[in-house]
């Protein structure tokens, strides 16, 4: 009895399972009640709309796992798309070679964090908190607060806009990185360490793992993706200003929790935080599909971006409060099942 | 002693310098009334740094903080623009702060959530909340709002006069109160607070709620200075006093800070874009100094903690 009841918890307990029936849950109810949610263009808009936070989620997992924490990334993506509109605009530099400049642009925006954390042992919440505040008045200064940078070329507004083989171009590019991320995270050395730091970084030590050198490819790499984010949004939106990426570290952060990863770092998984990634996509383009619904005398679909933000943070909080109560009331039963002689927590 | 409050006579001194690089390029910051409206325009901040050093020394953040005065401001202010008194609509206003800072406070006492993530979640839902609600409607106040209907010059008084006080009250009570004290305790060392008798937890949450109460108050505050509220009047104040915390020598790693650093370093920090503007320099420069001032606070105290290490 105590053993099918145990199986049954561990296997509703995994955040995977709970997700995916999130995940089933929104799917049915905004093709009940949004126009058009399911057919074929709304599906690919899904992704096209949302794949930049979607890349954010990926390499902010190895930063959470770490223990860590990126806030910046948002604001990176805002500073890499005003670079590169000026470069593109006003010094006439080819898209791609602008292109790289951000990518590299953003790979020294996370090497920065990365220096700070690891050298100067500086907690990443505030460090990051800083380079958020900095990356954003950065692109704020540089666009004088107002201007913007628009009139791409057509073959660069293909990457954000256009489709190869039917899907969405930059639909390729995310998989190529999911895929580069699971390797890292699942299949190397380096992607255990991540977690064998976030679990115990004294022990990791110990083990003789290079800590500070491996907290601060993380970063690095999350700077990196930043750069590539904003090519992306600027190729979608056709425009570049400073307030590109506002809010998306929220978003990036709520896919990798609600994907299972602990906040605490030390375990997650890829998978998880790519249907944590799905759960939030579908429901920011859900609710602009609902139309014949009002909510304080607007129709749902105009207020959507508000209710989807609000959401979200509630789906964050609920989450992260599940998975306390979950545990505490596992270590409950284990504790008085068997040993007096519970795990220690590894809260801080 | 000298070396113990090396941070906070640094502040002062940098906040030193700028007034006197002021008074003697733009000696026109220093004119009577506007200098009296700017200084007055700043309480509602420094009451809200109040909240979050005690926060930041208990070795917790809050990042709602912003969020959380917006609406108490739209609340207090959609309850005196439907003619009830200004009292009822100041209670109103401290009490959605402290239902909104219980909630944070229960989440991170009682469930053991790191502050950052939780805070980072209500700071969202309730900004998009007041969004979705009041779709950026500005709010028109009912006249004897304004000024808590005492004129100009007294309601002035009465803002810098309240938080004066409320600084001064707290500065001492975080050194002498038994409260104050497991403040610190808490955010040295939450366990051996423990062991000594203090509840880490309720401190914690009481922390919090106290956070909720001083945004409801700083909202009033604001309020009273115009006769219209925008309903993102807290907008980025998080930022703005985290920053003035930090500056102004509050360990961000808890146990340690003093309100005399957070002084300076939050009117270092206010005055730096009336600053720019008397020095003839654009203001949307303000945001990148605030965060290279962030991080070169935080920069110093790792190179101070490494030293010491060492």
């Amino acid at each position: 009895m105590t053993a099918t009841r145990g199986k049954f918890t561990q296997i509703v307990a995994r955040h995977e399972s709970v997700l995916l029936l999130v995940i089933v849950f929104e799917v049915v109810l905004f093709s009940m009640l949004g126009r058009n949610f399911l057919s074929e263009s709304n599906v690919s808009n899904i992704f096209r709309h949302s794949v930049e936070i979607g890349l954010l989620a990926l390499v902010m997992t190895p930063v959470i796992l770490t223990g860590g924490i990126d806030l910046s990334v948002g604001s990176l993506v805002g500073l890499c798309a005003v670079v590169f509109g000026i470069l593109v605009k006003e010094s006439g530099m080819s898209p791609l070679a602008a292109g790289m400049i951000a990518v590299a642009l953003g790979t020294f925006g996370g090497a920065m964090n990365a220096g700070l954390i690891t050298r100067l042992k500086l907690p990443p919440l505030i460090v990051t908190l800083g380079t958020f505040s900095l990356f954003r008045g950065l692109a704020e200064a540089f666009t004088k607060g107002s201007e913007s940078y628009s009139g791409f070329s057509d073959s660069f507004l293909a990457l954000g806009n256009g489709s190869v083989a039917g899907l969405p171009t930059q639909l390729w590019i995310f998989f190529a990185v999911a895929a580069g991320v699971w390797v890292l995270v699942h299949r190397t050395t380096l992607g255990r360490s991540f977690r064998a730091i976030g679990y115990a970084p004294e022990g990791a030590r110990y083990a003789g793992i290079p800590v500070e050198r491996n907290i601060s490819l993380a970063y690095v790499l999350s700077g990196a993706v930043a750069g590539l984010a904003a090519v992306i949004l600027v190729a979608r939106l056709g425009e570049a200003r400073a307030n590109a990426g506002v809010g998306y570290e929220l978003l990036a952060i709520t896919a990798v929790v609600l994907g299972g990863t602990s906040i605490f770092g030390g375990s997650g998984t890829i998978a998880g935080t790519l249907l944590g990634y799905l759960a939030v996509a579908l429901l920011n383009n859900g609710l602009g599909r609902i139309i014949s619904y009002k909510i304080f005398d607007q129709p749902v679909s105009s207020v959507a971006r508000e209710l989807s933000g609000m959401l979200t943070g509630l789906l964050l909080l609920g989450a992260l409060a599940a998975t306390v109560l979950a545990k505490s009331l596992a270590t409950r039963r284990a504790r008085a099942q068997t040993s007096p002689n519970p795990k220690p927590q590894t809260n801080p | 002693m000298n070396q113990r409050y090396f941070r906070e006579w640094t502040v002062a001194g940098a906040f030193g310098l700028l007034m006197l690089s002021l008074l003697i390029f733009a000696p026109h910051f220093f004119q009577g009334q506007p200098l009296l409206s700017r200084v007055t325009s700043q309480m509602p901040a420094l009451l809200a740094a109040i909240g979050i050093t005690l926060v930041i020394v208990s070795r917790q953040i809050d990042i709602s903080v912003g969020a959380q005065f917006s609406l108490c401001a739209v609340i207090a202010g959609l309850t005196a623009s439907a003619g009830l008194p200004l009292g009822v609509a100041i209670g109103a206003a401290v009490g959605a702060g402290a239902l909104m800072g219980a909630l944070n406070g229960w989440l991170v006492a009682y469930l053991g959530l790191p502050s950052i993530v939780v805070t980072l979640a209500t700071m969202v839902t309730w900004q998009e909340a007041l969004r979705l609600w009041q779709q950026g409607r500005l709010i028109g106040l009912p006249d004897g709002v304004q000024w808590f209907g005492l004129g100009q010059a007294s309601g002035q008084m009465l803002v810098i006069g309240f938080t004066a006080g409320v600084l001064i009250f707290s500065a001492w009570g975080m050194r002498n109160l038994a409260a104050g004290r497991f403040v610190y305790a808490t955010g040295t060392d939450a366990e051996a607070a423990r062991l000594a008798g203090i509840d880490p937890k309720r401190t914690t949450f009481g922390v919090f709620v106290l956070m909720g109460v001083l945004a409801g108050l700083a909202a009033v505050l604001n309020l009273v200075q115009s006769a219209q509220i925008q309903p993102n009047s807290g907008d980025g104040l998080e930022l703005k006093i985290i920053a003035a915390a930090v500056v102004g020598g509050v360990a961000i790693q808890g146990g340690r800070g003093t309100l005399w650093g957070v002084l300076p370093g939050m009117l270092l920090l206010a005055n730096v874009n009336p600053a720019l503007t008397h020095f003839h320099q654009p203001p949307y420069w303000e945001k990148a100094i605030q965060g290279m001032v962030i991080l070169l606070a935080v920069v110093a105290d790792g190179l101070r903690t490494r030293k010491s290490s060492n």
